[in-house]
């Protein structure tokens, strides 16, 4: 019954009633102002309560009897938790949650959790109006607060507290996921493919994570993430993703690439290694990843020195968790020789995993340093012969792209050096090497001096004497008179008097070590020869 | 998930707007009591100088606290109460409803909030104080007992206890054994129910002697003493028949 006002703070009234006999029980659906939830756009809404607790709660009894079941189990069950004052409580229906899905298969979803405590103090009424003009109310049973759920993949709780750990480092988040699905990917695939573009992965991150940024927290890595991820940013959302995917795959690889090196270049003190040659990663690159072959994949050449060289092969040999996978990827990067390859299934062998016991390492380190001579200076020395003055040019302002170079001319003086003692192209050991530089804090100082320059080829492809010669001879005298570590024999025959260039010095060097085959000792943890005549 | 139940969107797509009003519980209390035809009051909605002013009464007989009829002595519950209105605040408010026949369907949506205050006066504050006093009541209460309780003694074993116990034993008498055959079957049919039994809920169903019972049961049946069912008798597996859910069991005598 409504009565106007006359007057000027016109009043209506209207009757409030309380209807008795309500079978229909009011609930509140409370949505977040932030979801921007318009029930009219609803077309049609499914909901039903969310039992998915049930199964913790009420264990079932699969068998009430006959086989399996015990008599009176259930009360001596409940005594024992009485006992114990385990109070189990009840699986109650009218407290699940609710689970509402809008628009059907393609529309949203909504979690409704039951808010508690909504009636204890006060009651909720929702007052409708009648269509006399009548006010009906109606008391709240139960308020539930509707959530929309996630339709995207998320992350587990495992993933997503090792993302936690490493969120300082992480500047691109895209990848976080897509490495994700790479991984589950992999998982499906076969043991070849895995092991041609994965099995760096793999060997990068051992479990399989993809060379991500997993191994390491490199500025190197952080930057070239940023790169990336600051050339998307300026795109869409949805092809920000797609971009996202491309570039968070070549960039995965090319991360693995620059993490080989990068480990060597951090360790590398000075950067010393900047500017060396690469030539190892030439063959499987091309292969797979833009022409970039940067100095990426290689500080860890011969130039280094016999030490580094030498240190950098056990380093990576024992960061390697999986042997085969390193041989695998030695065989296909490199082609290298085969005694190299030998040799370091033998220290795998001998030294096992990540903790190999230091003689091994220094049984084989000098071998595989001479072993490791021989190799990159065939490379080279062939480079070299092949090459010619063409590449030359191009080579100091690149010292990356003209690995190969190098290589080949260094390749040819080898050659004319060694004839017979070549076999087959072995695994490549330089990115190994770079590993092994980078994790194995190795007491041997790295680096000789000669070694930080870049080599500019001079197309000399054998020795030049001046005033000390580098031979065989010299060597020997020096080693019968004192034992001497690489380090300082290299010194005794600067750059500057042999005229050599340091590469070709450690080559050569290497050689002539090789051929005398003096002994070693170990003296304040470096390697000493020494010939006793 | 069975039961899925299809959403009754009349009252969305109508775009009812209800009113979502906080009710003291004294006054929630009052209109339980009305009459079936559930008057409780009045509203008036006025409009004063641009502002809405929403203002709810109560019915008279609804306002007495005791039973109705009863209005002297008792403090009244007060009678007027303005609404103070909120907007919803962002917030999308439906109200959904739930019928026995578990039918859910959305009524409406939420467009204004509202609080029922109480005109302060004396009357209600002497309604509070009552309030007050009764939920500071704690709910256990220590008292002190004048006399000291005298029935609890210090008895070797409690004599009430036991003279039942005693009447009960005398009453039931030895268990006397039985013939083999019919324990046979006893048995049997409790091994029909469940497949473990303890040697003395055997002794309670069957009401035999202990030695008795143990005699026959190692003859048709094994004592487990580890694993799962720790001590407990089964049967063996010759006279046993269990099928995943059912009770069939084929006995095969003696």
């Amino acid at each position: 019954m409504t009565s106007l006002g006359s007057s000027s703070s016109s009043a209506t009234e209207y009757t409030v009633r309380v209807p008795k006999n309500t079978s229909k029980k009011y609930n509140i659906m409370a949505f977040n102002a932030g979801d921007r939830v318009s029930c009219s756009t609803w077309t049609q809404a499914r909901m039903e309560r969310d039992m998915s607790a049930r199964r913790i709660y009420g264990e079932e009894e699969t068998t009430e009897g006959a086989a399996g079941s015990e008599f009176g189990k259930k009360q001596r069950e409940e005594a024992r938790r009485k006992k114990f004052g385990i109070v189990t409580r009840e699986f109650k229906v009218e407290d699940q949650p609710w689970i509402l899905k809008v628009n059907g298969k393609a529309g949203k979803r909504f979690k409704g959790i039951k808010k508690g405590g909504v009636t204890e103090n006060a009651s909720y009424y929702i007052f409708t109006q009648c269509p006399d003009g009548a006010f009906e109310a109606f008391p709240v049973h139960g308020w539930y607060n509707f959530t929309p759920l996630a339709k995207h993949r998320t992350l587990t709780a495992e993933e997503a507290e090792e993302e936690w750990g490493r969120r300082n480092k992480v500047v691109n988040h895209f990848s976080i996921m897509l490495q994700r699905r790479l991984r589950e990917q992999e998982r499906g695939e076969d043991e070849e493919d895995e092991a041609d573009k994965s099995g760096k992965k793999k060997k990068k991150g051992g479990s399989g994570r993809g060379g991500d940024l997993r191994i390491h927290d490199l500025d190197d890595d952080l930057e070239m993430s940023s790169d990336d991820s600051d050339s998307s940013a300026g795109e869409d959302g949805d092809s920000k993703s797609k971009v996202k995917k491309d570039t968070g795959k070549g960039k995965a690889k090319k991360k693995k690439k620059k993490s080989n090196e990068s480990e060597a270049l951090e360790d590398s003190d000075d950067g010393d290694y900047e500017g060396l040659e690469v030539d190892y990663m030439s063959d499987e690159s091309s292969s797979d990843e833009e022409p970039e072959k940067g100095k990426p994949t290689k500080g860890e050449d011969l130039p280094k020195g016999i030490d580094e060289a030498s240190e950098s092969e056990e380093e990576s040999e024992e960061e390697k968790q999986n042997d085969e996978e390193a041989k695998e990827e030695e065989e296909e990067e490199e082609g290298k020789k085969t005694p190299v390859q030998m040799e370091k299934k033998k220290k795998k062998d001998s030294s096992g995993e990540s903790d190999s016991s230091d003689d091994s390492d220094i049984e084989g380190e000098t071998a595989s340093a001479l072993f490791m001579k021989k190799r990159t200076p065939p490379k080279r020395g062939g480079g070299r012969g092949s090459a010619g003055s063409s590449r030359t040019g191009s080579r100091p302002g690149t010292p990356s792209i003209d690995s190969a170079s190098t290589s080949n001319t260094l390749r040819a003086a080898a050659s004319k050096l060694e004839q017979g003692k070549r076999q087959t192209q072995g695994p490549g050991t330089d990115s190994p090497a770079a590993k092994r530089l980078k994790m194995e804090p190795s007491s041997q100082s790295p680096v000789p001096s000669g070694k930080s320059t870049p080599q500019p080829p001079s197309g000399k492809s054998t020795p030049s004497s001046s005033d000390v010669q580098l031979t065989e001879e010299a060597v020997r005298r020096y080693l019968i008179r004192k034992p001497m570590t690489t380090k300082d024999l290299l010194k005794k025959f600067q750059t500057k008097r042999t005229g050599l260039s340091s590469e070709q010095t450690v080559n050569v060097l290497a050689q002539i070590l090789k051929r005398l085959n003096p002994e070693r000792k170990n003296v304040n943890d470096k390697m000493h020869f020494y010939l006793t005549e | 998930m069975s039961d899925k139940t299809e959403v009754n969107l009349t009252g969305v797509k109508q775009s009812k707007g209800v009113w979502l009003v906080k009710v003291p519980k004294y006054l929630s209390q009052q209109w339980d009591k009305a009459t079936d035809k559930g008057e409780v009051g009045k509203i008036t909605i006025g409009k004063k100088k641009d502002k809405t002013e929403v203002c709810f009464s109560l019915n008279a007989e609804l306002s007495a606290l005791g039973t109705v009829g009863e209005k002297d002595g008792t403090p009244q519950v007060p009678r007027d109460h303005p609404f103070t209105m909120h907007s919803v605040g962002g917030r999308t408010m439906a109200v959904f409803s739930q019928s026995d026949t578990d039918e859910i369907s959305l009524e409406g949506m939420v467009v204004h909030r509202a609080e029922c205050r109480p005109v302060v006066n004396d009357n209600y504050m002497k309604l509070k104080k009552l309030q007050i006093e009764e939920s500071t009541k704690p709910q256990r209460l220590s008292q002190q007992l004048e006399r000291a309780v005298t029935t609890v003694f210090k008895p070797v074993a409690n004599h009430d206890f036991n003279v039942e116990y005693e009447k009960k034993k005398r009453s039931e008498g030895k268990m006397v054994r039985a013939e083999r055959q019919v324990v046979l079957d006893m048995l049997f049919s409790a091994f029909e129910k469940h497949q473990y039994y303890n040697i003395k809920d055997l002794v309670d169903i069957t009401r035999q002697p202990v030695t008795y019972l143990k005699e026959i049961m190692r003859e048709i049946g094994t004592y487990n003493s580890k694993g799962a069912h720790k001590s407990t008798w089964e049967l063996r597996p010759e006279y046993r028949h269990y099928q995943s859910a059912e009770e069939e069991e084929e006995m095969q005598t003696t």
